[in-house]
């Protein structure tokens, strides 16, 4: 025990040194926002910042995703820590990019901080060297599910399968010998706390297209085919599932509409809709879909359009583990104190943290350190000392419980985890999700 | 007959409903005061088989119900004319003429109908008049012109008490006009502007859909996912027809409205089964065939929608209106004896009114004419649409019809029979009858 306290000291003193650098690196990418598959100048940031401080680095991996690993030369656990780079698209916010309206509406630039602070701390040779294992940095592209046109676009040249970084990650085996994963998300609950624990619902992503038939839309609407009143009634349809959505199910579907008509004297022909589906888990995810697609349909049956629905893989429900949690919690509140640990409960949001859940045991604690809506225009990070240095704190000494010890503690963790499935498992339940079908008269 | 004789006989017709005014407008509020929904028309069959028997015809009754028929036989044989007055009410429960307990009420005026129906069989029954005919006229009282509760009268059918749902629908197939050459009548209207009398145009046809939802039901508030709302269905099929209608032409006269006749049971159940009566009018049965396909396909996509099925059973409904020039131009002269050239409002054939009347089935197999005559205030089929000017309604009517057979079958019915050589029915009463069957279809769609 006394080992691994004198080994949490010396990090801690270490990171206390960097800490103003370390929050800058954060501001800077808030500054310099960038929506996902699109996060150059981030991973370019991290992987300088992980080369200048002396650790190996893999680049480019899922197009932007980075990997800085510390090898203690020692046989132990290999734990994941993990960071977003990508952001939103949030035009209004204070920080938005004035050219693509990309912001950190969702504090990603936090958590990249808060794995950089692990990083400083850990790689200092007196408590690397108290450590077995492995850990490997993860700086992971594209979190956030948006710009599915994009992304489809990346899908048909090859360029990436999943829409989701970590699931890319998966993919590309680098989570094959990970034992144990972490990340920490800024969150909005009580100011300087941290929430443990919890639960996020699961989802899959839709494109949809109708295809009508343009004409004049005032001289001969009657030759024409409405593909936006085909969308309209669509979406009504969707709106009539809701009675029967199970509140145990969390369920949630929320619809745009990405192109509704080119010009307004026209009868539009082309009229695009994006959706998630989006439950607490998977049957319920696939139940709620069908009845989706089914609403669609119906749209274009009423109207005599066509329309073709796409769907991809999201993300998986996330669960994380109550071992790891416990530990956690133990150190974030050596940092905060007791009364400011909170338990999370369940988030109707989704993460792809979800997938390695359902892989390795997984955490991804809260630090709430932020004011504002999360994915809002008044979403800002402002205790940057909770959100990067002590939740960087926290995660590290957690490192340390896991790893110390020839990592007895990291061993017990990954001995006791039930996998819900296995990595090919995963990648063909995931690949079963797909689907593409146009449904005509 | 000379011109003179012709003008005698008229003067002679003139005179005698002028003398039976009292009765004729009293025979219509009594009709009035007894509303009855169509093929439930018995205490007015009843009344009206009274008054013809005391003019000392031979009625034919029980014809489709409650419909009848009266023949007057003129001096010498010819075409048979037939005069129509229409049985039945609407049910409009706060209308103030409506019967109590059944809402039935004639918010459509049908009840001048059998005043001015009384009014040509008193003027004809005259024996000078009668001996001027070269042919004969048919007094046909016709039930159930109004095409409302569709579901009870598909129960008689399914009864096979009536195959077809309105009464001149009906009596057509029964073979009641076999012996008819040309029908007019007059029905009433709130008209516009000045006019007394409208004449001419057309009338819109239409379909009715008895369309079924079937859900699953289940309770709503502890187990709404194990439902299939059939109510939800029928709605999101009820915006579907709203999207339709920017492509509906104008020159199509299109009109598509329903009703939701059972929208569930119990507000605490999911409903499993949902009623709704839909109709859909144009200006002509084949203008209607791709609209109604399309309103077919909304109720489908609403059962598509929920996962529910739906049964969509269309019913024959109306044709359109096809109005006779010759008779019509005869009308109107002699109309213009009562009201004056001005206050006579022409109407071109190609304008169609939004409504519909089962004369347009008629005129499908022979000329007819259907003028509308000013004599009421308020909406048609609302709560305030009042005949308020009996004289316009029943005695001015009898008056122009019996000018306008006079005429027409006088001088060995000349007129007549160039009204019937002109004439070009589009259909032949048996093809009438082939045709409407050929409208009743049943489908059901089961996507799930």
């Amino acid at each position: 025990m006394a080992e691994r306290a004198n080994l949490k000291s010396s990090f801690s003193s270490e990171i206390n040194k960097r800490s103003d650098e370390l929050e800058r690196i954060a501001r800077d990418i808030l500054d310099h926002p960038e929506s996902g598959y699109k996060e150059f100048r981030t991973a370019k940031l991290v992987a300088d910042w992980f080369m200048d401080s002396g650790f190996d680095v893999q680049a480019g991996i899922a197009k932007t995703g980075v990997i800085a690993t510390l090898n203690t030369g020692r046989p132990g656990p290999h734990i994941a820590i993990m960071g977003e780079l990508d952001s939103l698209i949030v035009p209004g916010h204070p920080h938005a990019d004035s050219v693509t309206n990309a912001a950190h509406a969702c504090g990603h630039h936090a958590q990249i901080g808060s794995m950089l602070t692990v990083a400083s701390g850990l790689v200092e040779t007196s408590v690397k060297d108290g450590l077995a294992g492995r850990i490997s940095f993860m700086a992971t592209p594209a979190e956030e599910y948006i710009e599915l046109e994009y992304r489809e676009s990346l899908l048909a040249n090859g360029e990436i399968e999943f829409f989701g970084g970590k699931q890319e990650f998966i993919k590309l085996g680098l989570f094959d010998d990970v034992d144990i994963a972490m990340l920490t998300h800024t969150g909005g609950e009580t100011a300087g706390t941290i929430g443990v624990g919890g639960s996020n619902n699961g989802m899959i992503g839709k494109t949809v297209q109708y295809i009508g038939k343009a004409a004049h839309a005032g001289g001969s609407p009657h030759l024409g085919v409405n593909a936006l009143n085909a969308a309209h009634l669509g979406l009504a349809a969707i709106h009539a599932q809701r009675e029967t959505f199970r509140d145990s199910d969390t369920v949630r579907v929320h619809p745009i509409i990405t192109n509704g008509g080119s010009v307004v004297n026209s009868v539009p022909a082309d009229v695009r809709i994006e959706t998630y589906v989006r439950a607490s888990n998977v049957p319920a995810i696939l139940n709620t879909s069908e009845k989706v697609d089914r609403a669609f349909r119906a749209g274009a049956l009423a109207t005599g359009a066509e329309v073709r629905i796409t769907t991809n893989p999201g993300y998986l429900p996330a669960k994380y583990d109550d071992r790891l949690s416990e530990i956690y919690r133990h150190n974030a509140a050596s940092l905060i104190g007791d009364d400011n640990v909170i338990q999370l409960n369940h988030s109707s949001g989704c993460t792809d943290m979800g997938d390695v859940s359902q892989i390795v045991p997984t955490i991804q604690p809260t630090a709430n350190a932020t004011s504002g809506n999360g994915h809002g225009i008044d979403y800002i990070v402002d205790n940057y000392d909770l959100a990067v240095i002590k939740s960087g704190k926290a995660m590290g000494m957690t490192v340390i419980d896991l790893l110390a010890d020839n990592g007895e503690k990291g061993r017990k963790v990954s001995g006791s985890f039930n996998a819900p499935m296995a990595i090919s498992e995963y990648l063909a339940r995931m690949r079963g999700f797909r689907s593409d079908v146009t449904y005509s008269k | 007959m000379t011109i003179t004789e012709a003008s005698e006989t008229r003067a002679l017709a003139f005179h005698t409903i002028d003398a039976a005014t009292h009765d004729l407008i009293s025979a219509a509020k009594s009709a009035y005061a007894t509303p009855e929904t169509g093929f439930n028309e018995y205490k007015t069959a009843a009344f009206v088989q009274e008054q013809l028997q005391a003019l000392g015809f031979v009625v034919e009754t029980g014809i489709a119900r409650t419909g009848m028929k009266a023949v007057l036989r003129g001096s010498q044989p010819g075409p048979t004319i037939a005069v129509l007055a229409e049985l039945d009410a609407l049910r409009v429960p706060s209308h103030p003429g409506a019967d109590p307990e059944t809402g039935a009420a004639h918010a459509c005026g049908h009840h001048a109908q059998i005043g001015s129906l009384l009014g040509v069989a008193t003027a004809l029954s005259t024996p000078k008049i009668k001996n001027s005919l070269h042919g004969n006229v048919a007094f046909i009282i016709t039930p159930a012109e109004e095409f409302i509760e569709i579901q009870n009268r598909l129960a008689l059918k399914n009864a096979g008490e009536l195959e077809f749902l309105s009464g001149k629908q009906e009596m057509i197939r029964l073979g009641t006009f076999y012996d008819i050459d040309m029908a007019m009548m007059v029905h009433t209207s709130a008209g516009n502007g000045s006019a007394s009398l409208s004449v001419g145009g057309s009338t819109n046809a239409h379909v009715s859909h008895q369309v079924r939802y079937i859900g699953k039901s289940a309770h709503a508030g502890g187990a709404p996912d194990q439902g299939i709302n059939a109510l939800q269905a029928a709605m999101l099929a009820n915006s579907a027809i709203n999207a339709q209608r920017e492509t509906f032409r104008e020159s199509d006269v299109v009109r598509v409205h329903g009703i939701i006749s059972n929208g569930g049971s119990s507000v605490n159940a999911i409903p499993s089964e949902v009623l709704y009566e839909g109709r859909v009018r144009a200006k002509s049965v084949e203008v209607i065939a791709p609209i109604a396909e399309r309103i077919v396909r909304c109720y489908r996509a609403g059962a598509l929608a929920m996962g529910a099925s739906v049964e969509v059973q269309s019913v024959a409904g109306y044709h359109a209106l096809r109005q006779d020039p010759i008779i019509q131009n005869i009308f109107v002269a002699n109309a213009e004896l009562i009201f004056g050239r001005d206050s006579i409002d022409i109407v071109p054939d190609s304008q169609t009114n939004g409504g519909s009347t089962d004369m347009g089935d008629l005129s499908m197999i022979m000329p007819v004419i259907h003028p509308y005559i000013n004599s009421a205030s308020g909406v048609g089929h609302g709560n305030d649409y009042i005949v308020t000017d009996y004289d316009r309604a029943v005695v001015a009517p009898a008056k122009i019809m019996t000018a306008t057979i006079i005429e027409m079958l006088a001088n060995g019915a000349q007129k007549a029979t160039e009204t019937l050589d002109k004439s070009n029915p589009p259909m032949t009463a048996d093809e009438y009858v082939s045709v409407q069957r050929g409208r009743f279809t049943t489908e059901v769609y089961n996507p799930s």
